[in-house]
């Protein structure tokens, strides 16, 4: 484990941000931090970053300092900085010895070449954001602390949020906040979920999301589609059967293996014109909601 | 790009720099000037038929003008900028960025003190040898030696004002609020100052020291503040990097 917590707490007079958080992240993860607003997130990544100290409990990282970052959620620098000078400076505070050419290359990476000479009081709020990245990528930390990465961007800021994100898997270890659930579902493989400042939930994505959704497939075909439902009912391995739509049918199977294996026959033999045809993929937004609404 | 050269930039592309110089030159020129015709200009404004008689100036009062302006607004001017630098809390999300790259608050605070307590020592320098050399050529010259170590007292002062300023922010997060009590100590330690002998041992008492010195003062009677400044500007930097390390984000 690169991260593990035990019974961290913290206090800002009597409410507990954090209370009694037992955290562990294993090296080479993307690990989403999930949970309502006030859940403690930001003290949590405040307290692994080194920026807050905990009340109680115990905080072990497993590499220095040096080697881990923080990117704020609204990240800000110097106006009167370039976005090269900023880069240079995070590179000369954590890693002097990365060849200077990868400045212009991180720059690169996050889309920011054009912009580099340029006084970052000009930039846009997804080209801070992005230049945050680029600052934090240039000391290539082993462990990165995200917070909120991409929350306040416009849907293409947030795509290239993402896929530099995604682009970080196996170079290091990610932590990141989010109350955007697609995007923790998209890019991590480990979540851990917050509630008024309690892990209540924190493993591997598909271990929160299996046994919580119903195996299932979604099956686009031209109408009509009731020959083809009375069909798939027939199947003893089929568990339900819902017509979502003229064109659309929700098959509840026992089992997604079993279904790949049967399922398309079955069309097949009862002249179903299939569109498409996909296992219903499990949400981590009904899950998260039933874990945060208790 | 190091935190050295980033105080630096702070200081030349926010015009910080030129605030401290251009506001030091600008009461060193005019110092030694206003005293030269301080007699003409009451009589151009006074009332009709008042006439107002001074004594004739002497090289000193040139030198009196340019402390008097500079002890005062010169002071409000570096306090302002070093606070705008050394108060590096007051934004997070920006603080954040340096604060998770070092290991001690120390590394930021060094440059940042450093880098603006040397632009102090130069806006002072500059405005004092531009109240020197006018004050030659209006009122004659200036004893070299005791104009240097005026010079030099009254640097070290202004290094004891940038600490205090380091200080306070260490406990304070905004820059007006630290730049508003350091401010306030400066004050009460000169009104204290001006009370028994104990000013003799304050570096409030280095203020006047430039000016004293020319009218032919002790030297030796100021070493006792310049030690203590000294010593308590050390104490002040350790201070805010032992508490600002401390400092929760």
């Amino acid at each position: 484990m690169i991260v593990e917590t035990s019974g961290l707490t913290k206090l800002y007079g009597s409410h507990a941000a954090l209370d009694g958080v037992d955290l562990a992240v294993a090296q080479g993860s993307v690990f989403g931090l999930v949970g309502p607003n006030g859940a403690g997130k930001t003290t949590l990544l405040g307290i692994l970053s080194g920026l807050r100290r905990p009340t109680a409990g115990d905080v072990h990282i497993a590499v220095s300092r040096r080697r881990m970052a923080l990117l704020p959620d609204t990240p800000q620098f110097d106006p009167w900085l370039t976005g090269t000078e900023v880069v240079a400076l995070a590179r000369t505070l954590v890693a002097p010895q990365v060849p200077r050419q990868r400045i212009d290359e991180v720059l690169n990476d996050a889309g920011l070449s054009e912009a580099a000479g340029r006084r970052v009081g000009g930039y846009s709020r997804g080209m801070l954001q992005r230049l945050g990245l680029a600052a934090t990528v240039i000391g290539q930390p082993d462990l990165l602390l995200l917070d909120e990465p991409a929350s306040a961007l416009d849907p293409a800021g947030r795509r290239e949020v993402l896929d530099l994100i995604a682009h970080l898997r196996g170079q290091a270890t990610v932590i990141l906040s989010s109350h955007i659930l697609g995007d923790v579902q998209e890019v991590c493989d480990a979540v851990g979920v917050l509630r008024a400042g309690r892990l209540i939930f924190s493993g591997p994505l598909e271990d929160l999301l299996v046994g919580r959704a119903v195996p299932a497939y979604r099956v686009h075909l031209r109408a009509p589609v009731e020959p083809v439902a009375d069909a798939l009912r027939a199947q003893d391995w089929v568990t339900s059967v819902d017509a979502t739509g003229v064109d659309s049918l929700r098959v509840g199977v026992r089992a997604l293996a079993e279904a790949e294996l049967r399922l398309p026959a079955v069309l097949a033999a009862a002249g179903a014109r299939v569109i498409s045809l996909a296992p219903l993929a499990p949400d981590l937004e009904d899950v998260y909601l039933e874990l945060t609404s208790g | 790009m190091s935190l050295w050269r980033l105080e630096w930039l702070r200081l030349v592309r926010t015009r910080r720099l030129v605030a401290i110089l251009g506001i030091y030159l600008f009461f060193g020129l005019t110092g030694p000037l206003s005293a030269r015709y301080l007699s003409a200009i009451l009589g151009r404004v006074g009332p009709p038929g008042v006439k107002i008689e001074l004594p004739p100036p002497v090289p000193a009062d040139g030198v009196t003008q340019f402390v008097s302006n500079a002890s005062q607004i010169g002071l409000l001017v570096v306090i302002l900028v070093a606070a705008s630098a050394l108060a590096f809390d007051a934004r997070r999300e920006m603080a954040v960025f340096v604060r998770t790259r070092v290991d001690s608050v120390r590394e930021i605070l060094v440059p940042a003190f450093t880098v603006n307590a040397a632009a102090a020592i130069a806006g002072f320098v500059v405005g004092s040898l531009a109240a020197w050399y006018e004050t030659a050529v209006l009122l004659g010259g200036l004893p070299p030696g005791r104009t240097l170590l005026g010079i030099a007292y009254g640097s070290l002062y202004l290094v004891f004002a940038v600490a205090m300023v380091a200080a306070v922010a260490a406990v304070v997060r905004g820059v007006l609020a630290a730049a508003g009590i350091a401010v306030t100590i400066l004050l009460v330690l000169a009104v204290v100052g001006n009370i028994g002998a104990a000013g003799r041992w304050l570096p409030t008492s280095l203020v006047g020291a430039l000016e004293a010195l020319v009218r032919n003062a002790d030297p030796v009677d100021y070493l006792p503040a310049a030690a203590i400044a000294a010593a308590a500007s050390a104490a002040l930097v350790w201070f805010a990097a032992a508490v600002g390390t401390r400092r929760e984000l």
